[in-house]
């Protein structure tokens, strides 16, 4: 009898239950995030999508999360949860039927401020059997500027706005009133914020009310024994995976900008260390020689919502990789097998009140690191470096309310095994969405003049990389805006003989005047109408020696205009006349350019 | 009337022959000639006309449900396209909404970009730029670069154009100008641009929409237009109708000026059948469960109406569709579906397939995998030797051993695992039923299901049970029907507009005015299609949300010119919409009209009732009795169960399960605790209670 039947004998329920309330509670995760993501106001939420749903039993273990949601956002939810028993546990507050509790506070388990989660605990009579949770990315928490996004000079956690440390909002049914008006007194575009914080609540209470149907038709045992069963089978697929790399420690590094025109060296081009060490089924991330946290600047990433989640996530995409293995529920199972070493005080376990606002780039690269470090165990499942995301938060008055718009900008993928890499993405642990032009321009004073992939900015290899976009944005009336962004110094790596990819640019031009390039964050600024932001976007790299491209697929890419015939004949010894590849040519140039080297 | 429904399957073709005049219902199956469809829809017809003994001539209407626009898309075997859009937004439909499609996976595709519709080289663009709110014009249309575009797209060999521009919901004069310029350019391309195919925001959606509308565009046309000849070279003279997506009909012509609106009609007349097949039984609310080989379809029925999809939800080969259609929510689920353990040791059933070939161990055809069908034989559920009406034998000990080996694998009794295999299968049914009614505010407790395709009647009463149904119709030909739901429709056409208009600002003015146009527009597409305008009416109705938010609801809006008064009741409608559908509504929240719709309705005859079986008695129906499993109180058992012949049955007498009723195209499954009776119509009506 092979090695999984075995496993099938440790399970405490047959595997038809097991399986038919696996489906159950995925379904209600998908319910939540259906509902949430439809209800609410903010683009951020709705079109954008960074939001998450997911259950939690009551040790704060995730049962399940929505489809939907973006990895970001439904990955820290279980330390939301926990965080919150932790305060509960230090007040002396219990959790009570009809409870609502907000909580953002990131360190005690919030990804960042802005993503404020609502939970709400699950009764069977007066035993508490799990928490339906909601998180979504608030426009505005009342940070020093308008937006959520861009707060990039925060000197510490209060400026980064209000702080929820677990305050029950619904307590015991009662709404808490006095709350309510102090987030609308102090909230930007509080509308818009108060109603998806109310979406929220309501996609939470229907979470809650599913699960505690689901619980009425299979007895709470079963559930849990199935759920148990759950986290038992997720683990032991995440162990199997570990298990096929080859034991050993598997170094990276990259770098970040941090501030590239501060005058500090401590705030820019920062590093971000990673070893994996694998043993056995074990995995082991250790971010030791990460650089020291900039107590004063908002870059640093909380270990828990941000960090774990950027190496548990990463690790999940490459070692079960849905495209592989299908769909695989995502629990806390997953992340049993890993255990994570980050030295306090760094960029990556920070110490209070140490800023963690603008940390979502930042904890991107860190998973672009954890990537770089495993490729050489598992040089067909990764990609070449990716290109990085920005954020622009648009800003300004309309009367005495502000108007609030956070824009992600996509980067790109690098080149994969067989493979090119995704063109104008969102990548690693960020998925989120882009707003329609047709919908910005209707509800907003900006235009979008420009929206389409770059040209001759393709990094060449057997797969080449993924290619970045250029978006520009036209103030029609005066505001604001700040950013926050990366890959501006550091090209995403070039992978097997690959070429690196191409940095990210961000420009900004004052009515008639010239471009003027920006780093990539930038505090708030002042934007006058007919002022406009283009936004250059990172390609990915390249991935194996561009002289074994297929010169067909060169050619297409010169057709498509992506690069020139010159290039084609530069960087992979392509020769093409005619619009077509002339095969004698490149025949000879692809041989003289492997002897010259 | 003399009608033939023609619904063309991957392996049969099937047709429904009805003389409204005298009652008369036939039906009748001719093999799918896969390479042109239009071959066995002939031989079809003609075959049926022969059967009933009526010349060819006297066919008064065809309907005719096709998968040539489905499979084009589905193959990613369409015309070489091209796209005339702004400068500044060549790739639109590259970049998409820059979101993978899936969040954990490196090596994963992503169909926009793996399988372009239009490839980068052939999308051109030009100087044009409109603005909202009202399409105020910009930058002019650059004549000269549409001019340009066009040549080198016939250099090219583009055999079909798309004209995207943005802003064009709000002002379609620029794409219209730039369509003609290319038309008279290039007169043998499929041309066609975005505010005609769906003049909806969202421009990735709507040029991907229109993109794919030329991509399939030359194929369409020309099957519509060889069918249509082929029908008359074999002396017919029946008017042609193509049925789409919205669960209404559509002339040749109206196909092959927007052939979008078939890609997605292979479930919906699914739909419109099980809903003809309920209203017969005198039911108002109906869960239609359409379940076949690889996929089960469910469609929700109130007060006989349809839930219509919302835009952003109707995707077709990963590629978004706005276009109007019936919410069928498609599962991979049926007698197919393939059981096995995964990676970490989990029991699953589906989605993969294994389809008709290799298909179920049971067919014999080197099928190695455990299936749904093998798992229901191995029950004593299928009878071996009465599959298909006895044209298939199914081989036993293959299902057994299949089921052997996963039974092995899980550590179980094999008749636990082949149980399980269908109570996890029956469980994916239910979720996907809960997801339209539970998850929409809908009670499934309120509704009968009505269970076709060849596995719906053996899975419907447990599906049922699984939700607390008490009731299951299943229809006369279940493995047609929606061959039958093709004669139960009406010309149907959609016109849309998007308004952005905000309570307490309303412009009704405009708004009348640009119902009034759309309607205008529709009545003129009816009178070309020859039908007589009092045979046309109208239904209105309004795509509406909150204020900032990006999903709309549907709600109905009044007939004739608006007021204040038919505009509060469209606010009343919308709350209680948002409130059925999420839970609550917000009282004080502004309500946004996003997008306004016109749905015209050409009424077109009908199927009539098919008229009472004859009805036998339970002693002749009798076949056999056997031996089948059941779960029953946690535990199986083994239960003596009588197989029946369905067309002996008695007319109005119970039937006690368990049992099971064969006919030629699929099994319809009692299990204890189930009683059912034929009823007057031809459906059997299963109920749960009245059983062992």
């Amino acid at each position: 009898m092979n090695d999984v039947a075995k496993t099938v004998l440790r399970n405490r329920i047959d595997p038809v239950t097991a399986s038919v309330i696996q489906g159950a509670l995925e379904n209600i995760a998908v319910e939540m995030g259906f509902k949430l993501m439809r209800m609410s106001y903010s683009s951020i939420i709705r079109e954008s999508e960074d939001f998450g749903a997911a259950l939690i039993d009551p040790q704060g273990r995730q049962l399940c999360e929505s489809k939907q949601s973006t990895p970001l956002q439904s990955g820290p939810i279980p330390g939301y949860v926990r965080g919150v028993m932790r305060q509960f546990a230090e007040r002396g507050e219990a959790f009570r039927p009809g409870d609502v509790i907000m909580h953002n506070d990131a360190y005690a388990g919030a990804s960042h401020g802005p993503d404020v989660a609502f939970i709400v605990p699950a009764f069977l009579g007066d035993r508490l059997v799990g928490f339906s949770v909601t998180t979504a990315h608030h426009l505005d928490i009342g940070a020093l500027s308008p937006g959520s996004c861009g707060i990039v000079d925060a000197v510490d956690t209060y400026a980064e706005g209000l702080q929820f440390k677990s305050i029950k909002v619904y307590d015991a049914t009662r709404r808490n009133d006095a709350v309510w008006q102090i987030l609308r007194d102090n909230i930007r575009a509080s509308d818009l914020v108060v109603g998806d914080m109310e979406a929220q609540i309501a996609a939470a209470r229907i979470g809650a009310e599913r699960y505690l149907e689901l619980i009425g038709r299979y007895g709470l045992e079963t559930v849990n024994a199935g759920f148990e069963d759950l986290l038992d089978y997720s683990e032991r697929l995440m162990r199997d995976a570990i298990a096929k790399l080859p034991d050993g420690v598997y170094r990276a590094t990259n770098y970040i900008d941090g501030y590239l025109e501060d005058a500090d060296p401590t705030r820019r081009e920062l590093p971000l260390k990673v070893a994996i060490t694998v043993k056995g089924s074990d995995l082991t991330v250790d971010l030791t020689g990460t650089a020291p946290q900039v107590p004063d600047k908002p870059i640093n990433m909380p270990l828990e919502g941000t960090v774990d989640v950027a190496v548990w996530l990463t690790l999940r995409s490459i070692l079960l990789d849905t495209a592989v293995y299908g769909h695989i529920p995502q629990n806390s199972g997953l992340t049993r097998p890993i255990r994570i070493v980050a030295p306090k005080g760094t960029l990556v376990n920070p110490i209070f009140p140490a800023p963690v606002i603008a940390r979502f780039c930042p904890g991107n690269q860190l998973a672009d690191t954890v990537m770089k470090a495993l490729a050489p165990a598992v040089p067909r499942q990764v990609s070449a470096g990716i290109g990085n995301l920005k954020v622009i938060a648009f800003s300004g008055l309309a009367g005495e309310k502000h108007w609030v718009h956070m824009e992600i900008f996509e980067g790109s993928y690098g080149g994969r095994y067989g493979m090119d890499g995704i063109d104008a993405v969102d990548t690693l642990y960020a998925n989120t969405r882009n707003n329609p032009v047709e919908d910005i321009e209707s509800h907003l004073p900006l235009r979008v003049t420009r929206y389409e992939l770059r040209e001759n900015v393709c990094a060449a290899g057997k797969w080449r990389g993924g290619i970045g976009s250029i978006r520009e944005f036209t103030y029609l009336a005066d505001g604001g805006a700040s950013v926050e962004g990366e890959g501006h110094r550091f090209k995403p790596w070039g992978f097997r003989g690959g070429q690196d990819g191409y940095t990210a640019a961000l420009m900004v031009k004052a009515g008639g005047g010239k471009p003027r390039a920006l780093p990539s964050k930038v505090p708030y600024m002042k934007m006058k109408a007919g002022d406009r932001f283009l936004a250059v976007g990172p390609s990915g790299g390249g991935y194996g020696d561009p002289l074994q491209r297929d010169p067909g697929r060169v050619l297409g890419d010169v057709l498509d205009g992506y690069i020139t015939a010159a290039a084609a004949r530069r960087d992979y010894g392509v020769a093409i006349a005619r619009g077509a590849v002339d095969a004698k040519a490149t025949e000879k140039l692809r041989k003289s350019r492997r002897r010259r080297r | 009337m003399k009608l033939i429904g023609v619904d063309v399957g991957g392996t049969f073709t099937d047709l429904v022959f009805c003389d409204t005049g005298a009652d008369r219902v036939a039906v009748h199956k001719v093999p799918t000639t896969p390479d042109d469809p239009s071959q066995g829809v002939i031989a079809g017809i003609l075959g049926l006309c022969k059967e009933q003994g009526v010349p060819a001539g006297d066919i008064d209407h065809v309907l005719h449900g096709t998968t040539i626009a489905t499979n084009a898309v589905l193959e990613y075997k369409g015309a070489r396209t091209g796209m005339v859009t702004n400068e500044g937004f060549r790739d639109v439909i590259h970049i998409a909404r820059h979101q993978r499609p899936q969040h954990y996976s490196i090596m994963q595709e992503v169909p926009w970009q793996n399988r372009p519709l239009v490839k980068r080289r052939h999308r051109k663009v030009v100087r044009e730029r409109l603005v909202p709110p009202k399409g105020d014009v910009l930058t002019p249309l650059d004549e000269k670069a549409v001019l340009r575009a066009a040549r080198a797209l016939k250099k090219e060999g583009v055999e079909a154009i798309a004209v995207c521009f943005l802003f064009s919901y709000l002002n379609a004069r620029h794409e219209e100008r730039a369509r003609a310029i290319i038309v008279e350019e290039f007169p043998e391309a499929f041309v066609t641009n975005s505010a005609a195919v769906s003049p909806q925001f969202r421009e990735f959606e709507r040029f991907t929409t229109t993109a794919l509308a030329a991509f399939i565009g030359p194929k369409v046309r020309s099957y519509v237009a060889n069918l249509d000849q082929s029908l008359r070279n074999s002396s017919m003279r029946a008017d042609l109708h193509i049925m789409a997506s919205n669960g209404g009909v559509a002339t040749p012509a109206m196909v092959a000026e927007r052939p979008v609106v078939t890609l997605l009609s292979g479930p919906a007349a699914g739909v419109l059948g099980g809903a003809w097949v309920g209203a017969l039984a005198g039911r108002r609310r109906l869960i239609t469960f359409d379940a076949g080989g690889t996929s089960a379809d469910v469609g929700i029925v109130s007060d006989g109406k349809f839930q219509e999809a919302t835009a952003r939800d109707t995707w077709i080969a990963g590629y978004p569709l706005m276009a109007p259609m019936i919410d069928i929510h498609t599962i991979g689920a049926g007698g197919g579906s393939v059981a096995y353990v995964d990676q970490g040791g989990a029991f699953r059933v589906g989605p993969r397939s294994a389809g008709a070939q290799p298909g179920p161990a049971a067919y014999g055809r080197g099928g190695a995998e455990p299936t749904v069908t093998d798992a229901n034989l191995v029950l004593g559920r299928l009878d071996k030797n009465d599959f298909l009406g006895g044209s298939m034998k199914l081989d036993e000990a293959a299902s057994r051993r299949v089921i052997g080996e996963l039974a092995r694998r899980l550590a179980i009794d094999p008749l636990e695992a082949a149980e399980g295999v269908l109570t996890i299968i029956n469980s994916n049914m239910a979720n996907a039923i809960r997801s339209r009614t539970v998850q929409k505010g809908l009670d499934p407790r309120d509704f009968a299901l009505v269970a076709f395709g060849g596995a719906g009647p053996l899975h419907g009463a447990e599906v049922a049970a699984q939700l607390d149904i008490a009731e299951v119709i299943v229809p006369p030909y279940p493995g047609i029907t929606s061959a039958m739901g093709l004669l139960t429709t009406d010309l149907k056409y959609d016109a849309i507009r998007t308004e952005f208009q905000v309570r307490g600002a309303i412009d009704l003015g405009k708004l009348n005015a640009d119902f009034r146009d759309m309607e205008a527009g529709l009545a003129r597409q009816f009178k070309a299609d020859g039908v007589r305008p009092d045979e046309v009416s109208f239904q209105r109705a309004g795509d509406l949300r909150y204020v900032g938010q990006g999903y709309e609801l549907r709600v109905t809006m009044a007939a004739g010119r608006l007021d204040e008064r038919a505009l509060d009741a469209a606010w009343t409608a919308f709350h209680e919409a948002h409130k059925a559908e999420y839970g609550h509504y917000f009282e004080a929240s502004p309500i946004e009209i996003v997008n306004i719709r016109v749905t015209g309705i050409g009424r077109m005859p009908k199927i009539g009732r098919p008229g009472a079986p004859p009805g036998g008695s339970l002693a002749a129906a009798r076949v056999r009795s056997g031996a089948c499993v059941f779960r029953v109180d946690g535990t199986l058992k083994r239960f003596d169960t009588e197989f029946y012949q369905r067309r002996r049955l008695p007319l109005d007498e119970a039937i006690v399960g368990p049992a099971v009723i064969l006919q030629t195209d699929s099994t319809t499954l009692l299990p204890p605790g189930w009683s059912g009776r034929a009823d007057r119509e031809g459906n059997i009506l299963l109920r749960r209670g009245g059983g062992r």
